[in-house]
């Protein structure tokens, strides 16, 4: 398949110079309409659902949990366990989101490898494969941590400057991966397979 | 401590290992549960590992009967493989020869293509259950936190001897 050309969306050639009114609606908008793509690893992932349930509600914070995939997600949750053998396809998926993309790290786990750091097969930190915006600490964090560290995230996007030099530079810079290049084709059934 | 009344343990010979798999099969243990290996590489009598099989009987519905059979494999040695009596053995024991190297005579899984790594990632090398396979993380990165009881800002030291648990790299590998 050939490269498909993705360039970050822009919002015009002034936005090094536009007014802080305007700022402070665009990223309103971005920070209260986070699609979340829940990468659930481990146990960290069933406090994530549990944050996204009734009696946490993340929601009423503008955190989506529904997103169909990493194609349509502003925000990645890296909730459990990373092993060395995982490692390529969270990063796949984290290359597939589209920019501005923001990922928190939930748990020791994927923080540092946390108890299993020793471990043969275990990342140390999902950091070392992915930018990471916010670090969740806890083993597993409870929910209202989870719900601390999207208030974080959202301050740290409410103060974002409008001009996309800064994302470039610390999401997209070091990527040259076009969308061609994470797609692969359609895995066909064995011939003479029976139904 | 002891067992439950519905466990049997059987020890034998590596010889013996298949004859006594199809011995337990034919004594109504058709369930095979797992297969996996323990490192005894430094046990005083027979260094080896051990090879440990966990059969069930589920036949009588309110008395399960479980069977576990023993072997002690010579280090560099090889075991005849089960799969011929449970198929179901045969992910056991490609998972068993990538953790601790040992090979399995006469392994067939239908596909013909051999003992080939099950789980670990590719081009990883070594087999990391084993005792002496190092692990080299507390060497390439430094752990944030406290790795002893009292190294902590907040702990008084401990007068604890210090223990070295296998794998854990030694002063060879540099300070940590």
């Amino acid at each position: 398949m050939a490269p498909v050309d993705l360039p970050l969306p822009r919002v015009g050639p002034a936005t090094d110079l536009a007014p802080q009114p305007i700022r402070v609606v665009l990223n309103w908008g971005r920070r209260y309409s986070l699609w979340v793509f829940n990468f659930g690893l481990a146990c960290c992932a069933i406090e994530f659902i549990a944050a996204s349930m009734a009696r946490h509600d993340f929601i009423r914070l503008g955190v989506i949990p529904f997103a169909p995939g990493p194609r349509q997600a502003d925000l990645m949750v890296v909730s459990g366990t990373v092993t060395d053998k995982m490692a390529p396809a969270v990063r796949r998926l984290y290359d597939q989101m589209p920019e501005p993309k923001y990922v928190i790290s939930f748990g020791a786990c994927s923080n540092s490898g946390g108890p299993y750091w020793d471990s043969y097969s275990v990342t140390k930190g999902v950091d070392t494969i992915i930018p990471v915006d916010v670090y969740v600490p806890g083993c597993p964090p409870r929910p209202e941590s989870l719900l601390q560290g999207i208030l974080r995230l959202q301050e740290k996007i409410a103060a974002e400057t409008l001009s996309t030099k800064g994302i470039r530079g610390k999401y997209a810079a070091h990527r040259t991966a076009s969308a061609g290049e994470v797609t692969r084709g359609l895995v066909r059934p064995p011939t003479g397979a029976s139904s | 401590m002891s067992d439950p009344a519905s466990v049997q343990r059987r020890e034998v010979e590596p010889q013996e290992w298949v004859a006594a798999a199809e011995a337990a099969k034919a004594d109504g243990f058709t369930f095979f549960d797992w297969l996996t290996a323990v490192d005894e590489t430094d046990a005083a009598d027979v260094p080896g590992l051990d090879v440990v099989c966990h059969l069930l009987d589920a036949s009588t519905p309110t008395s399960l009967r479980r069977m576990m059979i023993r072997t002690r494999v010579p280090d560099g040695a090889t075991l005849d493989s089960i799969t011929g009596v449970f198929r179901g053995a045969a992910w056991h024991e490609r998972e068993t020869h990538e953790m601790f190297g040992l090979g399995f005579e006469g392994f067939d899984d239908g596909t013909g293509r051999g003992l080939r790594p099950l789980l670990l990632p590719d081009g990883f090398e070594g087999t990391p259950l084993r005792k002496s396979f190092v692990l080299a993380a507390r060497a390439s990165k430094q752990w944030p936190g406290a790795k002893e009881p009292g190294e902590g800002e907040h702990t008084k030291p401990t007068g604890r001897r210090r223990v070295s648990a296998p794998g854990v790299p030694d002063a060879e590998w540099g300070p940590r």
